[in-house]
């Protein structure tokens, strides 16, 4: 994999290189450059099929890392870049003229994380979220525990104690 | 309307005699895969009752619960996690996070009840058939959401600190005390074990969010020498800290260290604040040590008058003249002390009381009076040549290095003891060594095998390193001397130091004998107190207890006006001592309150 890299080095500029295993790595790669990048992978190095396009919110740096993993069959290898876009108005050109299925991850991002793509098919429609208006739930900063406490009821009868308060009643009652 | 759209539903009709493309499946035993996240188990002995697998829990799905037959105990709250199966959702976050890696899942997930509280319940504890199920899921060794080892603390090298008294540890940057800080899961387990009960997952929390100014203003809360516990503390919080059973304790200790390094004494007493107004009561306290500015420090808080008679040159008692400079620097020591000072106590040094101001002047100038004059007198071996004036007491020579003396320090050297004090001047004598001779010759031998010893680990791993040879199982039996020179030690082989009830009651085995050279011996055994400023009649009055006078919660002795603590009264440990000046302040601020309403 160390070998693709170097050559992909020479054509585009690459990032971060990042080998999980001898059949799969991972690659930073700028937003621009992206397109080009897996053009050349499908046409060139036998990476044809999409496997997944996810995402990962890294809230601290105020960006999203979009991961596009590639198979290549034949070579039985994966390849994954990671584009990060800043989380301020994401968007991010679609891919869905080079493999249509990414249409469905494109909507689906956009619904889980607010990640717009804008001209993907339906982008906008409901995925698997209904009537959802709030926050999109994968976002880090989204809430779930309080979103579970406002949705689903607590069973009567339900109480919990603090280790440390308990731990002072037990041990310590007297003491300041 | 299409006509379609009218006929479709009759033509449901026709597939009513065909045979159901479905099967009836009665409701039988169906495994879950290997590594299915089924019902919960909680190896319950396992489990510390930390809670944080109800604080990571999104569902709100866990409730930490008191069980009956286990007992809240030292880094055990004694709770246990119950979950109600309404809410949960099988995420397994709880098993991921658990501190101890009890809590784990069975693959087994039917079980149909009418009842639906039945599916609240706390693994473990309300048995459940899958309790013994060895499949499902467990977290896997490399999955950690909190990180197991402890931020690497910068510490000069054996070559580098063996030249000098400069400081060892370094201190954490503001980046690696976050960093630190991080790891803590704010369980509060430590809480019951730090004898001060400092409020540390809440000062953690504070260096987490870079807010030094609440976080000093928690550690004085309980605790006015936060410089000198952040660097000698004992630190028992950190041998119960939830983090340990899969990873490195939290550094406790150094995080407070960080806090009180990052806030000037200037800015202190905007933070902190300052006393109460004036009550007009006014209070002495006998020894400037860890216990009597702690209890000074409350009682000025309180809006009292305190006066410290203090008898040496200095504040600070066994922080200053019996810990040595390279772990606790004089400068960061004057800190804590000037913020006491600050806030209106008043300290008068050079002052023994029973001889410069006696006991009962005391009693007549001031409403009520606390003593915490510490552990001075150095006990001897008693072993035939131990009274040549070339064997010295621990104690002794750590005062006078400090006093700034030239005391007497030959090639070799010779320490009887196993605790810190006994570790203090073996390595206070290896640098005196270094810097009069270029190298060192001490030998420490006490009574205790390494396993036992009570000095702290770090202790003996960095004197070895200073070129200090341990020699841990043997009990002296004779110094040898020579006129006005000692030549050597004979020491024999201790079989055992306790009996089986735990009494002290050391066993020797005579025949293997060793002899250690070295032209003078150091005696560190332990330490006494010297009670002599305490006039005969009010020594009568006092009851004592196994040598201690006996105190009640607050730290009163049995006369009303007259409280105690620190070593005197628990035994040579710093928190102890800030612990029981705090208790001891709130006895007296209610006493003297109580006096005021009369
Ligand atoms: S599995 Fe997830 S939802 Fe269920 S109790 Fe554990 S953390 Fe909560
Ligand atoms: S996290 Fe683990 S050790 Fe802590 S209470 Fe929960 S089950 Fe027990
Ligand atoms: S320091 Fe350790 S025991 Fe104390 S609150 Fe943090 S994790 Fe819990």
């Amino acid at each position: 994999m160390r070998e693709l890299y170097e050559q992909l080095k020479r054509l585009f500029p690459l990032g971060e290189y990042t080998e999980q295993r001898r059949d799969l790595a991972f690659v930073t790669v700028p937003k621009d450059h992206l397109r080009p990048l897996l053009i050349h992978l499908r046409d060139r190095e036998g990476f044809t099929h999409l496997v997944l396009l996810t995402a990962v919110d890294w809230i601290e740096e105020g960006r999203f890392q979009l991961t596009y993993l590639m198979n290549d069959r034949a070579g039985k290898r994966d390849l994954g870049l990671r584009v990060l876009i800043p989380r301020d108005g994401a968007a991010m050109e679609g891919i869905h003229d080079l493999w249509p299925t990414a249409a469905t991850y494109q909507r689906e991002l956009r619904e889980m994380f607010g990640i717009d793509f804008p001209g993907s098919p339906r982008v906008n429609g409901e995925f698997i979220l209904e009537g959802w208006t709030g926050m999109p739930p994968y976002r880090r900063d989204f809430d779930t525990k309080k979103f579970s406490e406002e949705n689903f009821n607590h069973r009567p009868g339900r109480a919990t104690k603090d280790p440390a308060k308990h731990m002072k009643d037990k041990l310590y009652p007297d003491e300041a | 309307m299409k006509i379609r759209d009218i006929l479709s539903p009759f033509t449901v009709w026709k597939n009513l005699f065909r045979d159901p493309v479905t099967i009836n499946d009665p409701v039988r035993e169906r495994p879950g895969a290997p590594r299915y996240r089924g019902f919960h188990k909680n190896d319950v002995k396992k489990c510390i009752g930390c809670g944080t697998c109800e604080t990571i829990c999104q569902n709100g799905a866990i409730d930490m619960v008191p069980v009956d037959g286990i007992a809240a105990k030292e880094g055990d709250s004694g709770l246990r996690p119950r979950i109600d199966y309404g809410r949960c959702c099988w995420c397994a976050l709880c098993v991921d996070v658990c501190m101890t890696k009890s809590l784990t899942m069975s693959n087994d997930y039917q079980w149909i009840d009418r009842d639906p509280d039945a599916f609240r319940f706390t693994p473990g504890v309300d048995k459940k058939k899958w309790d013994d199920a060895e499949l499902g899921y467990t977290r896997p060794d490399a999955h950690r959401l909190t990180p197991e080892e402890r931020i690497h603390m910068q510490e000069l090298g054996p070559e580098t600190r063996i030249g000098s008294f400069i400081e060892i540890v370094k201190g954490y940057s503001v980046d690696e005390a976050r960093k630190e800080a991080d790891r803590c899961v704010s369980c509060g387990l430590c809480v019951a074990t730090c004898p001060a009960h400092m409020a540390i997952p809440d000062y953690i929390a504070a260096i987490r969010d870079g807010d030094y100014e609440r976080g000093l203003k928690l550690l004085y809360d309980t605790n006015p020498l936060p410089e000198v516990c952040g660097r000698v503390c004992t630190h028992k919080c950190e041998s119960v800290c939830a983090v340990k059973h899969e990873g490195d304790p939290i550094a406790i200790r150094w995080l407070k260290r960080h806090i009180a390094d990052q806030v000037p004494l200037d800015k202190y007493r905007a933070i902190v604040g300052a006393a109460e107004p004036a009550t007009g009561k006014k209070v002495a306290v006998v020894g400037a040590g860890p216990a009597g500015l702690s209890a000074a420090y409350y009682l000025a808080r309180m809006g009292h008058a305190v006066e410290i008679f203090e008898a040496l040159p200095a504040a600070g008692g066994m922080m200053r003249y019996g810990i040595p400079e390279y772990r606790l620097p004089y400068p960061d020591l004057d800190k804590d002390i000037a913020f006491v000072k600050e806030l209106g106590v008043k300290i008068t040094l050079n002052t023994r009381v029973g001889k410069d101001v006696t006991l009962d002047d005391l009693r007549k100038k001031f409403d009520a009076l606390f003593i915490s004059t510490g552990l001075h007198l150095g006990r001897s071996t008693k072993v035939p040549g131990a009274d040549h004036p070339k064997v010295f007491q621990s104690i002794d020579l750590l005062r006078r290095v400090t006093l700034g003396e030239d005391i007497y320090c030959p090639e070799q050297a010779i320490v009887i003891g196993g605790g810190n004090v006994a570790m203090d001047i073996a390595r206070t004598l290896a640098r005196i060594q270094t810097k009069k001779y270029g190298k060192v010759g001490v030998t420490l031998l006490c009574l205790e095998t390494e396993d036992i010893m009570p000095a702290d680990r770090e202790e003996i791993v960095e004197s070895r390193e200073e070129g200090v040879v341990l020699r841990p199982g043997y009990g002296p039996t004779r110094i040898d001397t020579d006129g006005d020179r000692v030549t050597g030690t004979r020491f024999v082989r201790c079989l055992s130091v306790f009996d089986e009830n735990g009494r002290f009651a050391p066993r020797f085995d005579q025949s293997d004998e060793i002899a250690i050279s070295g032209a003078m011996v150091v005696e560190s055994i332990g330490q006494g107190m010297d009670l002599s400023y305490l006039p005969d009649d009010l020594q009568k009055q006092i009851v004592f207890e196994r040598g201690r006078p006996k105190v009640d919660r607050h730290f009163r002795t049995s006369l009303p006006w007259l409280y105690a603590g620190g070593d005197i009264v628990q035994g040579p440990d710093v928190i102890h001592g800030i612990a029981n000046g705090h208790a001891a302040a709130v006895g007296i601020d209610i006493y003297l309150r109580g006096k005021m309403e009369q």
